[in-house]
């Protein structure tokens, strides 16, 4: 925007009621300086001068002779002012109450720099615009009182309005800190998530061998059938047979299912089909065991003495998840033929069933974990 | 046997750094086309699991081989003893980068119903393979060339527990984890990592991590306001868990409306599923096959075929710090005032 344009609406609100000033004397275009009373036509070069600290109007010789030794009062009569040399300049605008105006204006403006998106909703930032035009009339042409009041607020706001630059500042510097900190606090605790997940691992393991050696205590002690029954489930599933119908013969699973090893075996898996039918949430696999069927009346003591103490379980553990595990894993041997897997490893071949073993080799007897 | 194994591939660029683990381009050697990631680990200290780490996640890869999880093709020591492990490259960045890109990546029910599938799935075969994966977040859902998602970094794994084993219950990024974790429950089952998916769910419509709590407490909290606060009524036995805790002000469990107006874009079906994964008592809340069969996979719109996918706009290159944001600080100063109507301009620069 340039300044003409300024100008144009500087005028617009105020209707050039520019006389009702305390502050501004209209000049009266007369070339005549009113300090010194030297008259232009009888100095061609003669300028004229203005401080925006009460915008009195002086020829340049007097504000040199007044200001050139320092800070000095305005000459008007009644102007009690103290004015500096560098504070002055030749008005832009003739009318010197047009230059005070857009002086204001310039200032409230650099004040009030609220842009739209500031506000939540267009009526409150036309209520702010109103605002501030409403402080900018009490500043251009109000009483003294008003002025005042308008100077003051105008002052707070610009102290507020500095404020919230350095705390925005300030603010800025601690997210950074903090989402630094956080950054350092996520990764301290993923760290120690592992860590944690080491302690279980080898936790789990002193448990079971301490079981083990009770498990042998007991068999050592018991009678003779009982003993055995417990080594049985220790070694999982086997014990629970009864109450299994053994079904589909097995030998068809291995050599056909390509990307599979058995170190504990692996569900029998159908490739998935490429179709453009209706969308499979199961992708085309399906896990119903095909090796045996468990029958309803799947029943074993220490399973069921297991169940009866298990019942309470606020945290979501799943006993059913436990014997289907078991059962998964009493027959997960029967369909793994050692001269398949060589063949179909894990869908590459031999050697890299080796180089797994080398590196579990590497990382010694830490690999026990389950 | 180590030596060739080793010798097959070339090692490239760095790709991204873990805690545990650096991971690189790698190349086959005898197929400079066929690209692979090498993730090698760092150097194996026994005291900090690290080793251990590397074991569990080469454990459970080499067992679990589905679409939807991150495949294993081999495994080699280095020269420093460092275990490597040669995974199929993902190329296309991680679920996280994807959610977080508001500016610049726009997806639909139809996207999230492919990538909930794709999750959903790698899931379920983990828990039917009874193995917990116990780290479930956006960014361990790693993207292939093709838009397939694939749950990655089995890190934290474990195969479902005996029963009365105890289990840690400090697993699972604190965001994503269940309150029976956070109220220190040490024999749970897959209803941990179903939790888990269900944040990524409702995050995945958000845009925004649904409870980013900045402490432990502060995620109780944060579950009590939005999900409800855990009481003997609505979860039996709760108030038994080593360190149940919460807020004095008791939160009701928000009805379907609460629900619907926050994630309503995926449909009724799809917050009914979400409601479902987001249960608070373990034993009632879904399981991931049971999500499976969900009637929302079938409802419209049909999922987005993965070839057809958004796709992350960084072109591989991770941009970093994205997810910090704009500082509050920062003032946008261009066209600053430029759509004013009424104010007066007077060049106050
Ligand atoms: N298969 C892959 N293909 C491409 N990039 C990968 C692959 N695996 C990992 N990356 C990149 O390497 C980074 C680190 O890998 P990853 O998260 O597995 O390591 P980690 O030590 O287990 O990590 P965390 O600190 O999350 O536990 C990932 O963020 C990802 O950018
Ligand atoms: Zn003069
Ligand atoms: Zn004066």
């Amino acid at each position: 925007m340039s300044r003409k344009a300024a100008m144009g609406g500087a005028r617009q609100p105020v209707g050039g009621a520019t006389t009702t000033t305390t502050t501004t004397s209209t000049i009266s275009t007369e070339d005549m300086c009113p300090v010194c009373k030297t008259i232009r036509y009888l100095n061609k070069d003669m300028e004229f001068l203005i401080n925006p600290e009460c915008y009195h109007s002086m020829c340049s010789n007097c504000v040199n002779r007044l200001f050139n030794d320092g800070p000095n009062q305005c000459p008007y009569a009644g102007c009690n002012k103290t004015l500096r040399r560098k504070g002055f300049r030749s008005a832009f605008f003739g009318d010197l109450g047009v230059e005070r105006e857009v002086d204001i204006r310039r200032r409230v403006a650099a004040v009030f720099n609220q842009g739209e998106d500031d506000f939540e909703t267009t009526t409150d930032y036309n209520n702010y615009l109103q605002m501030v035009e409403d402080l900018t009339f009490d500043l251009v042409f109000g009483t003294d009182r008003k002025r005042q009041e308008a100077e003051a607020t105008l002052q707070r706001w610009e102290a507020e309005h500095t404020a919230q630059i350095e705390q925005n500042r300030r603010q800025g510097r601690e997210a950074d800190e903090m989402a630094r900190r956080r950054l350092r606090a996520e990764k301290d605790a993923a760290r120690l998530r592992r860590i944690e997940a080491v302690r279980e691992a080898e936790e789990e393991k002193r448990e079971r061998a301490l079981t083990r050696e009770a498990e042998l205590d007991s068999i050592a002690q018991a009678p003779e059938g009982q003993g055995s029954s417990r080594v049985q489930l220790k070694r999982r599933g086997l014990a629970a047979a009864a109450g299994v119908n053994s079904a589909a013969p097995v030998a068809t699973a291995a050599a056909t299912d390509v990307g599979k090893l058995s170190i504990r075996g692996l569900k029998e898996k159908k490739k998935a089909v490429v179709h453009e039918g209706p969308y499979d949430p199961f992708g085309g696999l399906d896990f119903t065991p095909s090796r045996y069927r468990l029958g309803p009346d799947l029943k074993h003591q220490r399973i069921e003495d297991l169940r009866a103490t298990m019942r309470y379980n606020p945290g979501g553990f799943r006993f059913e998840d436990w014997t289907a595990q078991l059962m998964f894993e009493a027959f997960a041997g029967l369909g793994v033929f050692v001269e398949d897997e060589k063949e179909v490893g894990i869908g590459l071949e031999a050697g890299r069933v080796a180089s797994i073993g080398a590196g579990i080799a590497a990382v010694g007897d830490r690999m026990e974990l389950d | 046997m180590n030596e060739n194994e080793k010798r097959k591939y070339i090692k490239g660029r760095k790709l991204g750094e873990g805690t545990y683990a650096n991971v690189y381009l790698g190349q086959l050697r005898t197929d400079p086309a066929v690209l692979v990631a090498i993730k090698k680990m760092k150097v194996q200290r026994e005291q900090d699991g690290i080793a251990y780490d590397a074991v569990r996640e080469l454990k459970f890869l080499q067992e679990l081989h589905h679409p939807n999880i991150v495949e294993l093709l081999s495994v080699f020591n280095s020269k420093d003893q460092n275990l490597n492990l040669v995974l199929e490259y993902l190329p296309l960045g991680d679920l996280e980068s994807l959610i977080r890109d508001t500016d610049r990546v726009r997806y639909g029910a139809a996207d999230i119903k492919a990538w909930m599938g794709m999750l959903t799935r790698a899931v379920w075969f983990c828990h039917d393979n009874f193995v917990l994966h116990r780290d479930i977040k956006p960014n361990n859902l790693l993207i292939a060339a093709d838009g397939e998602v694939k749950l990655a970094d089995f890190g934290l794994a474990r195969s479902f527990a005996d029963p009365g084993v105890n289990m840690t219950h400090m697993v699972i990024t604190r965001w994503y984890r269940p309150p029976e974790l956070l109220f220190g429950c040490r024999s749970y089952s897959g209803a941990v990592d179903v939790w888990s998916v269900g944040l990524v769910f409702a995050e995945l419509i958000i845009r925004t991590p649904f409870l980013p709590g900045n402490s432990e407490v502060d995620q109780i909290n944060r579950i009590c306001q939005a999900i409800g606060t855990p009481t003997e009524d609505n979860w039996p036995g709760v108030s038994s868990l080593r360190s149940y805790a919460v807020p004095a002000e008791v939160y009701p469990v928000p009805d379907k409306k609460a629900w619907m107006d926050r994630f309503g874009g995926v449909g009724a079906e799809g917050v009914d599923l979400l409601c479902k994964t987001l249960v608070l008592d373990p034993n009632k809340r879904i399981t991931a096959r049971e999500m499976l069969e969900h009637r929302w996979w079938r409802t419209d719109p049909k999922p987005t075929r993965k070839e057809d996918l958004p796709r992350s706009k960084d072109d591989g290159a991770k941009k970093m710090g994205a997810d910090l944001g704009r500082r509050p600080g920062a003032v946008e100063d261009e066209n600053r005032g430029s759509k004013v109507a009424r104010r007066l301009d007077f060049g106050a620069k």
